[in-house]
């Protein structure tokens, strides 16, 4: 057998333990940034965006798990009239003595009256009631692959799997083999500390059960389980203008936007429920007048952004409006006519950043996102409203940034890169950054553990594409994990003895970990110290 | 006080009485129900969203709550079926504006797979809520109407 076969067929922890070794082919010179280029470190410090609910005693849980809050920093609300959905089109009059109620078809009729069985009637009854309070027309087919984001095995999720256990004991199976986000646990590579170890098996005692009822209903293996479901490896996409029932907000906002597929941000619990039927009513961002973005972002930068610290701003001010953004595209590198494996890292931060900041389920973006391609400045509703990004004004957005560390002026103790999960290119690009420092430094490893989150496919492309470049980073002390990072931070105790950076502005945004740039992270690995 | 009656959309159908607790603002469920959801806590519900200055460190376990409609992570459906569950759920949600999609997949699903009801009524409009007080005597009817008073 030749080395090259030998490699591809062994584990990547193999390759650490016996050494393995070959031609150093991974040192080339670090690819364009995968996160944005524009440094941090006008505020050393990091940063953190006000969190209305983090003022307070965090009491007895440590991080706010919100898409967003609905209310400014200083408690008013932003919008009263949110509804979830990513867009607010939805029902906004009734008639008391004429319900609205949708047209369906002999066979959704028949459905209801029991002819698949009662369970199923139930799913398509909460299906339908739920889509007539916002009204919905009728339902439409699901195509693609559904993609849940019930993932956390908390006591609380419980009368959810039980409804979850009704329907596989009925027989009942997803349309098609789906997705699931990725596990807020790995006992492998973070829990390789007894007390981390403890806190994700104390703080996620249904997780078995979760991830069973999932495989009974018809999720694909645990390898793919990932926010990031469009990821290349992973494979769960579309055709253009195909309706799927997702749920995980940066899921949500990256295949409305970038892929242009139709999805509601979904209730967790109902996406599967519409997964089970395939249907899923017709109103807010499934329709096209849903479509229409009621912001205008002029983005006027000197140099290209913090894709994340981006995304915030623009969350912030549009909430779960739509944002149509110009100015950005020289940024964005395009082939085909659709943004390359790089953009799908920066479109990534941006729109997740945008999702968690706010609650934006699409954002259309001028010469690269598809409708915005085919459509321009027409997908601009006639009332929408301006707002102009400049330095200036991403500088004060990033100031609001808070350090929520509970030691302040302690050091570093982790860096948490990808949230959501990584693209190949991404860890590809991180790789040979850090490979690079290891070597030029002589330093044997990073001085605190840089945790690598991303699906265990796109970590197999790694050790299949560059093994070489995979052992030398992991002897390094990187450790790839499936891990979701801010159910990861989350977990009770973990802020007393973790001071996390990332370069996830989601991540931040949900946890106590603190931001920064690429080089900033970079040198924090390696030194184990802030930036003077 | 006067009585006032206010008519809306009927959710989900119920005869509830009992006092009023208030949240002007939109209400962040699952920013609300941290202690319960996190820290095990069943024997009360203490609103955890201190951004929210009516209800922050209130018991809203049982809560008939007024609010113009809730808002908050896209778990926040799942939290009011977790909630009713472990009791400490609201026992009617009135909203002066119509519901939004989370509160509607959550009630639904509490309802249709828990057979745990609660009675929720949407767009009762902007003066119910420049009406009501915290604490007002307040009585739901199954046609949708709310008497204050």
């Amino acid at each position: 057998m030749k080395r090259r076969e030998f490699v591809k067929i062994i584990p990547a922890v193999a390759l650490v333990s016996t050494g393995a070794c070959g031609k150093l082919e991974d040192s080339a010179a670090v690819s364009a940034p995968a996160t944005g280029s524009q440094s941090l470190s006008d505020n050393p410090k990091g940063f953190s965006v006000a969190d209305p609910t983090s003022h307070g005693d965090p009491g007895a849980y440590d991080v706010v798990h919100c898409d967003q809050f609905g209310v400014d920093s200083e408690g008013n609300p932003i919008s009263d009239s949110l509804t979830g959905t990513g867009s607010d089109a939805g029902l906004k009059k009734h008639d008391p003595d004429k319900p609205h109620k949708m047209t369906l078809t002999q066979e959704e009729q028949d459905i209801l009256s029991g002819s698949k069985g009662e369970t199923m009637a139930k799913v398509l009854k909460t299906i339908v009631m739920h889509g007539e309070l916002f009204g919905a027309e009728r339902l439409a087919d699901c195509g693609g692959a559904p993609h849940s984001s019930l993932y956390t095995g908390s006591p609380w999720v419980e009368p959810v799997l039980e409804m979850f256990e009704e329907i596989a004991d009925a027989g009942l199976k997803a349309y098609t083999p789906y997705t699931v986000n990725p596990m807020p646990l790995d006992l492998y590579t973070v829990g390789q500390d007894p007390e981390k170890r403890n806190m994700m098996l104390a703080g996620y005692p249904l997780q078995g059960r979760l991830i069973q009822v999932h495989t009974r209903l018809g999720a694909r293996s645990l390898d793919n389980w990932s926010c990031a479901c469009y990821l290349p490896e992973v494979g769960n996409t579309a055709e253009p203008g195909t309706v799927v029932p997702w749920a995980e907000s940066s899921a949500v906002n990256y295949g409305n936007s970038v892929l242009g597929l139709r999805i509601n941000r979904m209730a967790t619990g109902m996406e599967v429920l519409c997964a089970i039927a395939g249907k899923v009513p017709i109103f807010g961002v499934l329709t096209d007048e849903g479509r229409k973005a009621k912001w205008h972002i002029e983005v006027k930068l000197s140099k290209e952004p913090h894709w994340g610290a981006l995304g915030g701003a623009v969350g912030t001010k549009v909430v779960e409006q739509i944002p149509y953004i110009s100015g950005i595209d020289q940024w964005i590198p395009m082939e085909d006519g659709k943004p390359d494996l790089v953009a799908m890292g920066k479109l990534k931060a941006f729109g997740s950043s945008t999702a968690s900041s706010g609650a934006v389920g699409l954002y259309h973006m001028e010469k690269v996102t598809p409708e915005a391609q085919e459509q321009g400045r027409k997908l601009l509703a006639d009332d929408h409203q301006t707002y102009v990004i400049d330095d200036a004004e991403l500088a004060r957005v990033m100031g609001t940034f808070e350090n929520l560390w509970k030691d302040k002026d302690g050091d570093p103790t982790s860096v948490y890169i990808g949230c959501p999960h990584n693209t190949y290119d991404e860890i590809l690009y991180w790789s040979k950054k850090i490979d690079k420092a290891i070597k030029k430094s002589g330093q044997e490893k990073v001085a605190i553990p840089v945790v690598m989150a991303c699906p265990i496919v796109v970590r197999n492309k790694l050790l299949d594409q560059h093994p070489i470049l995979l052992r030398d980073v992991l002897r390094a002390g990187v450790q790839f994990t499936t891990i979701c990072t801010p159910a990861y931070q989350g977990l009770k105790g973990m802020a007393d003895i973790d001071r996390g950076v990332t370069n996830s502005n989601k991540a931040r945004f949900y946890s106590r970990l603190r931001l920064f740039g690429d080089d900033d992270l970079l040198q924090i690995a390696m030194t184990g110290k802030l930036p003077a | 006080m006067a009585k006032k009656t206010f008519k809306g959309r009927v959710v989900l159908p119920g005869e509830v009485t009992g006092k009023a607790t208030v949240s002007r603002q939109a209400f962040n469920t699952s920013g609300s129900y941290m202690d319960n959801m996190f820290a095990g806590r069943t024997d009360a519900a203490p609103c955890t969203d201190s951004s929210n200055k009516e209800l922050y460190g209130k018991d809203i376990s049982g809560a008939i709550l007024c609010t113009p409609t809730t808002v908050g992570s896209t778990m926040g459906g799942m939290c009011l079926m977790g909630m009713k569950s472990i009791g400490v759920g609201p026992q009617a949600l009135l909203f002066s504006k119509p519901i939004d999609t989370l509160a509607a997949a959550g009630v639904l699903m509490a309802d249709i797979w828990k057979d745990q009801r609660i009675v929720t009524i949407d767009m009762l409009g902007d003066e119910f809520l420049e009406t009501i007080q915290m604490g007002d005597p307040i009585s739901i009817h199954e046609d949708g109407t709310v008497e204050v008073g």
